[in-house]
This record gives structure tokens, sequence and C-alpha cells, in this order.
């Protein structure tokens, strides 16, 4: 008979707890997407809307436009580049969930939602990061799409779907 | 003397008096390994990557520096018409690239 001592079935112990970790976590981490990544994502949104009022409050409107010529302001001493930028991905749920919707095609809503935040958010950003720096004004603001991290592994797409989004825009004063 | 950038064509409320030709900047990045395995486990609840932000933000700072001093080599006090590229080099590396025309402006 094959007799087990004390270090054999310490490793096989050892074993089992390493495979059932890595059995155990993709399951679990799923389900906690599915449960938490919207609670996650919506107070992020509130807290944005917050920011984005606090602002608007401040500034007496809005701080940041597309146009190249300055509003408000007549005389400018000095001028210099703004520029935000952010990473968003959609949670495991939204991943999933988009690709069964891309089987039919139509509106993905659950990419909508995490787009939609990006953009809404590097703005914020911008016009937070221009109060801060005492611009009084930033113009000619451009929001760019860049999805460096998603096209890197040897040209195959990342699965993440990882965005990065970037506004930059003129800050006068 | 601090030089001023400008993504429009020209700066309001200045005149240029001179071009110097065309100031860049680049810079190659690559995320390290660690970072990569902590945003993959961010992402299980989605939203922003804080480590692949910093990063960006860092790198296009450094290629935006970069192209500034180009300029002030070139005798310039201002950069205007300022434009970002970006682009993937193999093996998980990214090159940011910042380009503008050096120029010499004067107030109006």
């Amino acid at each position: 008979m094959y007799e087990v001592d004390g270090t054999g079935a310490l490793l096989v112990l050892f074993l089992i707890v390493i495979v059932s970790i890595f059995a155990l976590f993709f399951p679990l981490a799923f389900i906690y997407s599915m449960l938490f990544g919207g609670l996650h994502q919506s107070s992020h949104q509130k807290k944005l809307l917050v920011r984005e009022k606090r602002v608007a409050q401040l500034v007496g409107g809005d701080n940041i436009h597309t146009l190249s010529r300055p509003i408000n302001l007549e005389n400018i001493s000095q001028c210099g580049l703004v520029m935000t930028n952010i990473t968003v991905a959609p949670s495991w749920w939204q991943l999933f969930i988009g690709q069964i919707k891309s089987i039919f095609g139509g509106q993905i809503q659950s990419f909508d939602k995490v787009l939609t935040y990006g953009r809404a958010e590097v703005m914020q950003r911008l016009r937070e990061q221009a109060l801060g720096e005492g611009w009084s004004e930033v113009i000619n603001v451009r929001v760019e799409t860049s999805m460096v991290m998603n096209k890197v592994k040897g040209g195959q797409q990342n699965k993440l779907g990882t965005l990065e989004f970037v506004a930059y825009g003129t800050g006068i004063r | 003397m601090e030089i001023m950038t400008s993504n429009t064509e020209t700066i309001p409320g200045f005149k240029i008096t001179k071009s110097l030709g065309v100031a860049t900047g680049s810079t190659v990045r690559a995320k390290h390994i660690g970072k990569d395995i902590l945003a993959g486990l961010k992402n299980i609840v989605g939203g922003e990557l804080k480590a692949y932000t910093e990063l960006l933000m860092e790198a296009r700072t450094e290629a935006l520096g970069r192209m500034m001093m180009d300029g002030a080599q070139r005798g310039a006090n201002a950069v205007v018409n300022v434009r970002f590229a970006t682009s993937s080099v193999a093996g998980g590396a990214a090159e940011l690239f910042a380009y503008g025309t050096a120029v010499i402006v004067e107030q109006e």
C-alpha cells in the first residue's frame, strides 16, 4: 500500500487549494460583476452629476466650448493646452450581455452606458482642471477616442474592450 | 521663458510674425504586467481603469513636453495648432505623438 507522509499530504492539500481557487474565482467574479457592477457604475455617475452642478454654479454656465474664438474674454495675456483623459471598460457582465446581443444586432445598451459615462467624465475633468489651473475659458475643445490598449496584442483585439477618451482644448486668461 | 501652446490656428489676441516649421515630440510606453493584471481585476465591475488613465496621461504629458522643447530649440515662443496621434507598436507598447507649428507671436 502507498503510504502518505506529512509533506506529501501537505502538497496534495496545497494543490487542491490552488485548483479550487482557480475553479471558483471566475464564476464568483462573474456573479460579483453581475450583482455589483451596475451599482458601482451608477454611484460614480451620481458623483459626476453632483460635480457638474457644482462647477456650473461656480462659473455660471460652462467654461468650455468648441469655438475657435473666445466668447467673453477681450484681453488675452496667456494661453496653454489643457488636457485630460480617462480609460473606461465595461464590466464582465456587460461584456457578456453585449456579446449575446451582438448576435442579433441592434442597440447595445450595456456598452452605451459606459461610453456615455466616459465622455461626460472626461469633459467634467477638463472643466475642473481649467478651474484648478486658473484658465477663465477653454476654447476649441476636442474629444477624441483612442483604442491604444485595445490593439496592442500583436494586432489582435483585446477582449477587455478598453477605451480611452481624451479631451483637450486651449485655455486662455 | 514659457512657451505657449494652443490647438487653435492662431492665438486670439496675438499676431504670428514668423513660422519656424513643425515641432514634434513622441514617446513610446509599455504597460507593465502587474498593472495589467490589476486592471483586469478592476475590470470585473467595469468603469474607470485608473492605472491605464495615469499611464497614458503621463506619456502624453511627456510627448507634449518634448514637443515644447523642440519648439524652444527652434527659437519659438509659441506652438500653435497642436495635434495628438496615437499608434500601437508591437509587443504591448503604444506610441504617443504630439506635433504643432512652432511660431513667434507678438501681442497685438
